[in-house]
């Protein structure tokens, strides 16, 4: 604070030949440093408010108009945001191609620039380019999958099962840690569903097989069961394959599923319902401001007893404040905040042409959050190391310049040069750091999923959230023509 | 003046400058369409023509086409079927059964007869001439020629990879399969290994 009281208010001349006023410069740098901090208008509430709706077009209309704020260093994340609008408007060719483009892009990722990652270095991590945790890139073919399963293209449906399956051997190779995320129990069920629509028995078991295991190995952190329908698919595709052993070993595991065999199920038609459930969580910045001097510590305290926060838009004020003190450091890390679903389970109900209403309850199959919260800390130690060790960097980059500004000014002028170099350079340094806060947002918080055999014929489909009552969850319904054997995809959203 | 001079040198240079740096964002090159364009390691044209020029030579060189000729006394007539795409990848088949189809018809050896997704086109057609075009000018239904044998195939992947290298293993098998026995008279098969290296960092 006691730089505040000193501040000069003498014109001051400048190096290159003209005259500023103390006052005005502060406010210009002020502007300068408020500029990057002010809050931007957050396209995920407009997108939320427009799928709330039940306006979906107008949901994939703010992601593509915001396709330039996304940025070159969020191709990938821009293609994931609009890949799942474009589903949820029933463009899944249009999803397709713009999902497909973020793979690419997600390939070309791999090689990474040394001079991208320096310059990210020396600001904040949003400057690199952004890849999407692991658990993202598999939706990405999750969401592919599902476009291709919708239009009928079951061929293609299945090359995004191999996919994932590739993705995930690769992931699975790669890491070490147990707990981590290295496997897919719900891109594998998923998996086992495409491959049993099209016949495809061996490969589907092969599938639910491992998608028990991943659950049942992450039910620790990912917060999701078993799903009780994978039970039945187990012991269904077992006996189909007459693997007496597993089917034995499966019926003793879960003695009270209830099941078909496949034969029974062979006349009817299968209606596969995929649920999306609540908002996935966002992140936001959690600064920690190290002081290095006792008044430093003085103004910190007091900075956040007035202020009693650390969110973004009292970053303009740190800015300068810090700035001016020169005895900050500001490290700055990600933290989740979580967007429960209120839905736990939500209904569909399919009315045949006579009259018959067949109900459907989904069932959890995929926690994004829980997802989310395990990348991150499985992230955290490495975001923290590097956060701590660009913030000193900038910190002596910030020192320096100052000091060497202040001795090229000479004895007279050095002060003042001192003193305004030293804002820009150390207000730089706290309004440069950032955390990396993005994250595919359009996902939900949840994926339910429900599978049903109904007799074949016209269906007319009306879907019911079973959560806290909201008039604006009521869909239009929608009309299903199913021949025998045939295998139809519901992809519906429920919010919150 | 001389100052000017220069100034506006200086403003010619950077306008060039920046005009060349635009230049280099697209650039365009005509190349002839059998040169090799490896970029991604996905399947691409060269493997789609590679595919086609192997199933053109083995279709041709085997007996299968000879035995017909030399005991019905005509060409075979082959429909094509499904080609299922096991792979990893989107790929349009099309492109290498569209240039067999070709070169097999080019070299009056083999007839090909519409597939299931051009028939239903060419009936609809049909029944529209029956209704809106003059008599002597319509198709009848009915004469349409049965095919002999039915070729179908696949495309299958294996894929292996690790810190940035992969391996990519194509397989084509194609087979000609007779339409009244059920028998595979021919057997074609391409195999293609690509092998990829990404780096992991560059400047």
């Amino acid at each position: 604070m006691s730089c505040l009281a000193s501040r000069p208010t003498a014109p001051v001349l400048a190096r290159w030949g003209f005259f500023i006023s103390i006052q005005s410069l502060a406010a210009l740098v002020a502007l300068v440093l408020l500029a990057g901090c002010g809050p931007s208008v957050n396209r995920y509430l407009l997108i939320e408010t427009s799928l709330r709706a039940h306006d979906p077009k107008g949901a994939d209309a703010i992601v593509a108009a915001a396709e330039k704020d996304y940025g070159s260093k969020s191709r990938v994340l821009y293609g994931m945001d609009r890949g799942m609008t474009l589903q949820l408007a029933g463009d899944y060719q249009q999803s397709n191609a713009v999902l497909e483009q973020a793979e690419e892009e997600l390939d070309r990722l791999y090689t990474r620039r040394i001079r991208t990652e320096t310059l990210a270095f020396l600001t904040n991590d949003a400057a690199l380019p952004y890849e999407g945790d692991s658990y993202e890139q598999v939706l990405i073919n999750v969401l592919k999958a599902l476009n291709y399963a919708t239009m009928g293209q079951w061929q293609d449906a299945l090359v995004e099962a191999r996919r994932i399956d590739h993705r995930l051997n690769v992931l699975s190779d790669r890491t070490k840690e147990k707990n981590a995320y290295r496997d897919d129990g719900f891109a594998r069920y998923l998996s086992g569903i495409l491959y049993e629509s099209t016949g495809d028995v061996s490969n589907a078991f092969i599938a639910y097989r491992n998608a028990y295991e991943t659950f049942e190995a992450t039910r620790a952190w990912s917060h999701t069961a078993v799903p009780s329908q994978l039970r039945a698919d187990l012991l269904r595709t077992a006996e189909a394959l007459h693997f007496t052993h597993e089917l034995a070993e499966y019926q003793q595991l879960f003695p009270e599923t209830r099941w078909e065999t496949s034969q029974a199920l062979q006349q009817l038609a299968q209606v596969v319902v995929i649920s999306y459930n609540g908002r996935a969580p966002h992140k936001e910045d959690q600064f920690l401001d190290l002081p290095i001097s006792l008044d430093a510590l003085q103004l910190v305290l007091l900075n956040r007893g007035l202020l009693q926060s650390n969110r973004h838009s009292n970053r303009g004020v740190d800015t300068v404040l810090y700035g001016l003190n020169g005895r900050v450091v500001r490290v700055a890390l990600p933290r989740l905040v979580p967007q429960k679903t209120q839905v736990p389970v939500d209904t569909v109900n399919l009315i045949s042409d006579n009259g018959v209403r067949v109900m459907v309850n989904t069932e959890l199959a995929h926690n994004v959050t829980a997802q989310a919260d395990n990348a991150l800390s499985e992230r955290m130690a490495g975001i923290t190391v590097k956060a701590l060790a660009r913030a000193a960097t900038k910190f002596a980059l910030a020192e320096g310049t100052t000091r060497g500004a202040q001795q090229a000014a000479g004895k007279d002028a050095g002060p003042w040069v001192g003193l305004l170099v030293g804002l820009l350079t150390k207000g730089l340094a706290v309004a440069s750091e950032e955390a990396d806060k993005r994250s595919w947002q359009t996902l939900p918080d949840e994926f339910h999923l429900a599978r049903i055999w109904v007799p074949a014929g016209r269906y007319q489909v009306q879907s019911s959230a079973s959560g806290p009552l909201d008039p604006l969850k009521l869909e239009p319904m929608r009309t299903l023509s199913l021949a025998p054997g045939e295998t139809a995809v519901l992809i519906q959203r429920v919010m919150p | 003046m001389i100052v000017m001079d220069r100034g506006r040198i200086g403003f010619v240079a950077l306008v060039a400058l920046m005009l060349a740096g635009c230049v280099q964002e697209t650039k365009i090159t005509r190349v002839d369409s059998g040169v090799v364009t490896d970029l991604s390691g996905r399947w691409n044209d060269t493997d789609s023509r590679i595919v086609a020029e192997s199933m053109v030579k083995e279709a041709l060189e085997y007996p299968w086409l000879n035995n017909f000729a030399s005991s019905k006394h005509r060409q075979p007539v082959v429909v094509v079927g499904t080609i299922q795409n096991s792979s990893h990848e989107h790929i349009n088949v099309n492109t290498f059964v569209t240039d067999l189809e070709r070169e097999l018809t080019n070299s009056q050896k083999v007839t090909f007869v519409a597939g299931k997704g051009d028939r239903d086109e060419l009936r609809t057609e049909r029944k529209e001439q029956a209704m809106y075009a003059r008599e002597d000018t319509q198709k009848a239904p009915g004469k349409e020629i049965g095919a002999d044998y039915m070729m179908k195939g696949s495309i299958a992947t294996i894929l292996d990879e690790a810190d940035g290298t992969k391996a990519v293993f194509y397989q084509v098998d194609l087979q000609m399969v007779d339409l009244e026995s059920n028998a595979k008279v021919w057997f074609g098969q391409k195999k293609i290994k690509k092998v990829v290296e990404k780096k992991r960092s560059i400047f």
